[in-house]
């Protein structure tokens, strides 16, 4: 739906629209482009978007005071598309300005004290400023400031071929790669009308989920290591290193950059299966020995119990998705919400836990990894030795499309615009860790300081693919 | 001090990299290439490092903070660029990203591939460490 007035009650009742909007999808996000702003949901079974124009003066009554999960969204619409909003909660910045970010926002009172981690943070880790506003040990409130990785992908990928755009889109965010190709390689084949064969589905339904894999094993050791567990996260991390080694066994690179592209596949992928699967086979062994150890020792799961709790009420406000949201009482998985490709066939049962905590998360991402091994072992028997067709030639046609799957750490979002030229005119990056950061910072709230390294890895989000 | 030859200190610096080259640096901690055999340690703060490992394209929100962490490393320092992006030949060079995290801080080591493998990266470390020695 398009929305063109222009006097303030129009600019009122677009705001209305979206509330409206909000009681009967799943709001996924905003962005705006040179002449619209476009708000997106989600329903069973599909997207569905209310753009409203935005004229000379690019006013909009801001949505966020009343849903707050747009907070971000309308801050990136304020900062790098010039939309100027009234009332709008927290007109920060979302990026950097001329080399400095915006102040933290922190709690002042009596016995309240603030300190500040990042961007240079201890570990192998990527840069986001943490300002922790604490009562002793006690935390009352986190202000997440990100950007650090802002190298503004969208803009450098306008103008460019959807062929030639695609290995960069590879490259926005390494841990969920696969998931950001899928979706885009969704979009661009909707605006081609190409339907990939059902092979190709079910190759690229493996890369997804040996995706989620490597990601789930990682998070849980980073989990294990969080609560000082070394024996969980050693075994994990050699665990993760098996499945990237599986990740170049399926199509030559360890984190499947470029293995799925539009029209098909990126590079040659599944040739040969016999070792695949028996190493699969393997892996799915171990794997399962380690998550029923790793679960069953008691004084690391009492360390998850009631660490970073998240009632419903907030992951809905805020806008959780993937195995945050599902962890908290939500059941949205776009594999089955939205079914895509092979998922269309071969829907996977949806892991929730509802104690909202650290410990559901985990346990939502062990039940995932193990439903992700038993999916690739169903795509891998129907597949048989059948051969793989090879990439189709993708023209897209002018227009604009919306590509959705469920990463790792959730939904994933591409939108895309073409041109009559058939270049991207403009692309739109919702990754499921800029949805859930701000859920952390909500999680932390009323946790002691030193729970904050296992609180932050039950979620192990990226920070590339949220500052783009 | 011949015990201590070609033992470092490595301090890891992001600089708008995708995560995939931290994603690899992380594997040289795990058990199948277990850098502290080589007598290498990743440490938490540039005081204590010889080496400073650098990925990305470099980006406006970085540029302070990489410069204050290189300075606080003590000399000798040897800084390693790795992966495509901090080298500059990766997807982001150029506006509005930087140049390569590695090129405009000066890297010593260039360690290419998107991202390198661990065993790459190893390379690139002893090479390093070389370089101190000499």
């Amino acid at each position: 739906m398009i929305s063109v007035g222009t006097t303030a009650a129009d600019v009122r009742a677009f705001h209305e629209d979206v509330i409206a909007e909000c009681e009967n999808g799943i709001p996924a996000g905003a962005y705006a482009d040179a002449n619209f702003a476009h708000y997106l949901f989600l329903s069973a079974g599909g997207a569905s978007t209310l753009s409203r124009a935005l004229h000379g003066e690019r006013r909009l009554h801001a949505v966020s005071g009343l849903v707050p999960l747009f907070s971000w969204d309308e801050r990136e619409m304020a900062q790098e598309w010039d939309v100027r909003f009234d009332a709008l909660p927290d007109d920060r910045p979302l990026y950097a300005h001329d080399g400095a970010m915006s102040a933290a926002r922190i709690v002042h009172g009596e016995g309240i004290m603030q300190f500040v981690v990042g961007p240079v943070h201890a570990g192998i880790i990527e840069g986001g400023r943490f300002t922790f506003s604490s009562g002793g040990e006690t935390i009352v409130h986190l202000d997440a400031q990100l950007g650090y990785a802002h190298r503004g992908v969208e803009r450098a990928l306008q103008g460019a071929l959807p062929s030639q755009a695609a290995a960069k889109v590879a490259r926005i965010c390494g841990g969920c790669s696969a998931s950001r190709s899928y979706a885009f390689a969704l979009a661009i084949e909707a605006l081609a009308h190409v339907e990939p064969e059902p092979e190709i589905e079910l190759v690229r339904l493996i890369v997804a989920e040996l995706e989620r894999v490597y990601n789930h094993l990682a998070d849980l050791a980073a989990s294990a290591s969080g609560a000082g567990y070394a024996v969980g996260f050693a075994r994990g991390m050699a665990l993760k290193e098996r499945a990237m080694r599986l990740c170049h066994a399926a199509c030559g690179h360890r984190l499947l950059f470029d293995a799925i592209a539009p029209g098909g596949l990126g590079r040659p992928v599944l040739e040969d299966r016999v070792p695949f699967g028996a190493e699969l086979a393997e892996l799915e062994r171990d794997v399962h020995l380690y998550l029923t150890a790793l679960f069953g020792t008691a004084s690391m799961m009492s360390r998850w119990e009631r660490a970073g709790i998240v009632p419903y009420e907030t992951a809905k406000a805020f806008g959780a998705v993937g195995p945050a949201y599902r962890a908290s009482g939500g059941s949205t998985d776009i594999r089955t919400f939205i079914p895509y490709g092979a998922y269309r066939w071969l829907p996977p049962s949806v892991a929730c836990g509802a104690s909202a905590d650290a410990r559901a998360r985990c346990e939502v991402k062990r039940d995932e990894t193990v439903e992700s091994f038993a999916l690739i072992r169903r795509a891998l028997h129907e597949l048989s030795d059948a051969s793989l067709p090879p990439q189709r030639p993708v023209e897209p046609r002018p227009g604009r499309a919306l590509g959705v799957v469920e990463g790792p750490r959730g939904t994933e979002l591409v939108a895309v615009h073409v041109d009559e030229r058939g270049r991207i005119e403009r692309i739109h990056f919702i990754s499921a860790s800029y949805r859930n950061w701000p859920i952390v910072a909500r999680a932390m709230e009323n946790n002691i300081v030193p729970d904050f390294p296992l609180v932050n890895k039950s979620f192990n989000l990226c920070y590339a693919c949220a500052d783009r | 001090m011949t015990m201590f030859r070609r033992s470092i200190g490595i301090r890891h610096l992001v600089c708008g990299s995708c995560n995939g080259c931290e994603h690899e640096m992380n594997a040289l901690n795990n058990a199948f290439y277990d850098i502290t055999q080589n007598g290498w340690d990743l440490v938490a703060s540039p005081r204590h490092a010889d080496v400073v490992t650098v990925t990305g394209p470099m980006t406006e929100a970085m540029r302070t903070a990489a410069r204050a962490t290189l300075e606080a490393v003590p000399r000798p320092k040897v800084v390693v660029a790795i992966g495509d992006c901090a080298t500059g030949d990766g997807p982001w060079t150029g506006a509005p990203a930087g140049a390569g995290a590695g090129v405009e801080l000066a890297a010593d080591v260039m360690v290419r591939g998107c991202p390198p493998t661990p065993d790459d990266i190893r390379a690139g470390l002893a090479r390093a460490a070389e370089l101190l020695d000499s």
